[in-house]
């Protein structure tokens, strides 16, 4: 019985291999790729390439793929080392490896990005090195593989790097986790908006700006009151508000506010009021005019500076009101530009409504820089009647240089300027008289002709 | 009704409501899984078919006879192969009608027409051709008008299998001019060998066309097609 159990042995190990017809097509096939990825025309090596990419499975012809390696061009070795990453096959890891030293930069970032998809933590080192001292492509491909690379730990690996990395390493692994959704980490990006690097301190408000969630906010105000006033406020205070968007009621997102701003000292409170105006609500509006109606000035301007960020137009009246009733000169100007500004704003409301509102600021405008105020933010009401609104300031030497400018605005818009083009082309003409802004002039001959401009960023 | 459709049938022409003649339609479909009806409705068409009707009425016919013909139809219906106004629908119907009969005719009318009508009947071969179509095509590829060689290199491309490739190979050895045509053709055997499993035929076809002294988009074709055979 035994013996008649060992005489299967090798019949069943032959059923198990490969079939002999099966091994020899395959042989065929690795040697037609091999063949084909020396070939000197790219559209040869690319029909090899492809097979690597899609067939010809086992970790043996990827083996003898990746060996061809050091064989190829540059070009070619790129190009093979793209198809061995995307057939993600790790016994290509160690021959990819290997021309992470190569002398040609290509090669270097596709084996870089290669390692996102068969690379693991061992790698990370290289990674890193990359990261901190490489080209500005290897940087590039190493933060791409380091954004793809799979497994359960990669995320905590890069977290605890970004410790202790040098702060210019440190900003770009809180955007790698960001872009990784390593939620997991958020401890750590929230740790890092305090930092005393501005660079990596905005690098943590953006990831939480993607990833953060409602009840982190407590923890992330520290980091925005040691954010620097400017541009890096403005960026903390943007993310925030979008982490606050994410509570989907009004009213719910107002007091989620509201109970975070109770648990930060009083005295700083009021700095964080232009971070309530990004988020708006009719829930924090009223909470906001009382502070921008409050006795104590200094108060007041920061009230007001938070009515003048609000999303929509809701505050215009809170902030018409207290630029009349005001007798401060400052005030009145801050407040007066403050309503302009939400006047403006491209809310829920149509073009007319907003053009109304300008109508109103500008009965309501009381010297030079009011109107010009007025009249310059006329543009974000697309409409004709914005443009005869403005039309009659061009005959005012004072008001005539940013009438024609909000004009050329206007017209930008196909949909406002192509009905009325008669109309359009005589007031383009008048501001083509105009203008004393070389751009403005080349823009009114486009628009005139059909043409559109680019806008330059 | 049936008999009413064909009394109108007798009058039928371009213009004339197809409603007066929908009774025959209906009867071709009604008799798709009913053998005997088949039969009848055929022969009243194939009646039909001989006598004095319009070229409209005739088309219409064909039209029929493509969902019912059988080799019977195949005499009445090649006999409009040579008619230059009604042999589109008379090739139509062939294409589609069962058995050797009507791959027969078509063979018949590529070796005996002239002009468009015998590009049509090798176009048509292409269609519907298997073996017995290769022959002619075969013989049709050291024609004199380079139209005819074309029409019968693709239709023969088009049909496939050894057969086809074999001829398609040697008369490239004649040609001394443009081979591009051949060469496509051969292509076209090639991928369906490939289709039947009939990898070694097919690498034989690459393996000469992806040689040094072929045109690179050729070369890079092949290419693609030996690594299809060798299993990708």
């Amino acid at each position: 019985m035994k013996i008649r159990s060992l005489f299967w042995i090798p019949i069943a190990i032959a059923l198990c291999s490969s079939p002999p017809n099966v091994q020899a097509d395959n042989d065929a096939l690795v040697t037609q790729v091999v063949k084909l990825l020396s070939n000197s025309d790219h559209e040869f090596r690319a029909a090899g390439l492809e097979v690597i990419r899609t067939s010809a499975k086992g970790s043996e012809n990827t083996k003898t793929f990746a060996a061809q390696l050091p064989k190829l061009e540059p070009e070619a070795q790129t190009a093979l080392i793209s198809a061995l990453g995307d057939r993600g096959d790790v016994a290509a890891k160690p021959a990819v490896l290997e021309q992470l030293t190569n002398k040609q930069e290509s090669v270097r970032v596709a084996a870089l990005i290669a390692l996102g998809e068969i690379g693991s933590l061992a790698e990370f080192p290289s990674l890193i090195n990359a990261l901190q001292k490489g080209t500005n492509l290897e940087q590039k491909a190493s933060a791409s593989a380091l954004i793809r690379m799979a497994g359960a730990t990669v995320s905590e690996k890069i977290g605890m790097e970004s410790k202790s990395a040098k702060p210019e390493v440190r900003s770009k692994l809180i955007e790698i986790l960001a872009a990784r959704r390593a939620t997991s980490e958020a401890p750590v990006i929230i740790a890092a908006t305090t930092d005393d690097d501005s660079a990596v301190r905005t690098a943590a408000m953006n990831a939480l700006g993607q990833i953060g969630q409602p009840e982190q906010l407590a923890a992330i105000l520290p980091g925005l009151l040691k954010s620097s006033r400017g541009n890096e406020r403005n960026n903390a205070e943007r993310n925030i508000a979008e982490i606050c968007k994410r509570i989907s009621n009004e009213d719910e997102r107002g007091n989620a506010l509201i109970a975070v701003l109770n648990t930060v000292d009083a005295s700083q409170r009021d700095e964080l009021m232009s971070l309530v105006g990004r988020v708006g609500g009719k829930r924090l509006i009223s909470f906001v005019a009382d502070i921008a109606t409050s006795s104590d000035v200094s108060r007041r301007a920061f009230g007001i500076d938070a009515l003048s960020k609000w999303p929509d137009a809701s505050p215009a009246d809170t902030l018409l009101k207290i630029a009349n009733d005001t007798k401060d000169d400052a005030e009145r100007r801050q407040a007066f530009a403050a309503f302009v500004k939400v006047c403006a704003n491209r809310d829920n409301r149509n073009d007319k409504q907003r053009l109304e509102r300008m109508k109103q600021a500008m009965k309501e405008a009381r010297n030079l820089e009011e109107k010009t105020a007025v009249i310059n933010r006329t543009r974000t009401a697309y409409d004709v009647e914005s443009m005869r609104f403005v039309r009659p300031f061009l005959d005012e030497p004072e008001l005539s240089q940013i009438a024609c400018e909000t004009i050329v605005e206007l017209a930008h818009h196909r949909n406002v300027r192509n009905p009325h083009k008669e109309e359009f082309d005589v007031v383009l003409d008048k501001v083509i008289a105009l203008a004393k802004n070389e751009e403005w002039i080349e823009r009114a001959k486009r628009y005139k002709r059909g043409e559109t401009w680019e806008r330059q960023r | 009704m049936l008999d009413q459709a064909f009394e109108a049938l007798k009058k039928f022409d371009y213009g004339t409501p197809l409603s007066d003649i929908q009774a025959i339609e209906d009867a071709v479909v009604a008799s798709n899984k009913d053998e005997a009806a088949r039969k009848a409705i055929e022969q009243r068409l194939i009646q039909a078919l001989g006598s004095p009707i319009s070229r409209d009425a005739k088309d219409y016919i064909c039209r029929q006879l493509a969902l019912v013909g059988s080799a019977a139809s195949v005499p009445a219906v090649a006999r409009l192969l040579a008619n230059e106004g009604n042999a589109h629908l008379a090739r139509h119907a062939l294409e589609r009608i069962p058995g050797v009969e009507a791959e027969a005719a078509l063979a018949s009318a590529a070796k005996s027409l002239t002009g468009k009508l015998q590009l049509g009947a090798i176009g048509s071969l292409g269609v519907c051709g298997k073996s017995v179509a290769i022959a002619t095509l075969a013989n049709l590829l050291s024609h004199t008008d380079s139209a005819v060689v074309r029409g019968a290199a693709l239709s023969l491309g088009a049909i496939g299998g050894v057969e086809a490739a074999n001829a398609l190979q040697s008369a490239m050895k004649a040609v001394r001019g443009d081979k591009n045509l051949m060469i496509d053709a051969l292509l076209s055997c090639a991928e369906s060998l490939l289709k039947q499993k009939k990898s070694k035929e097919a690498t034989a076809i690459y393996s000469a066309l992806a040689e040094d002294n072929q045109p690179r988009l050729v070369r890079l074709a092949a290419a693609r097609g030996l690594l299809a055979c060798a299993g990708a």
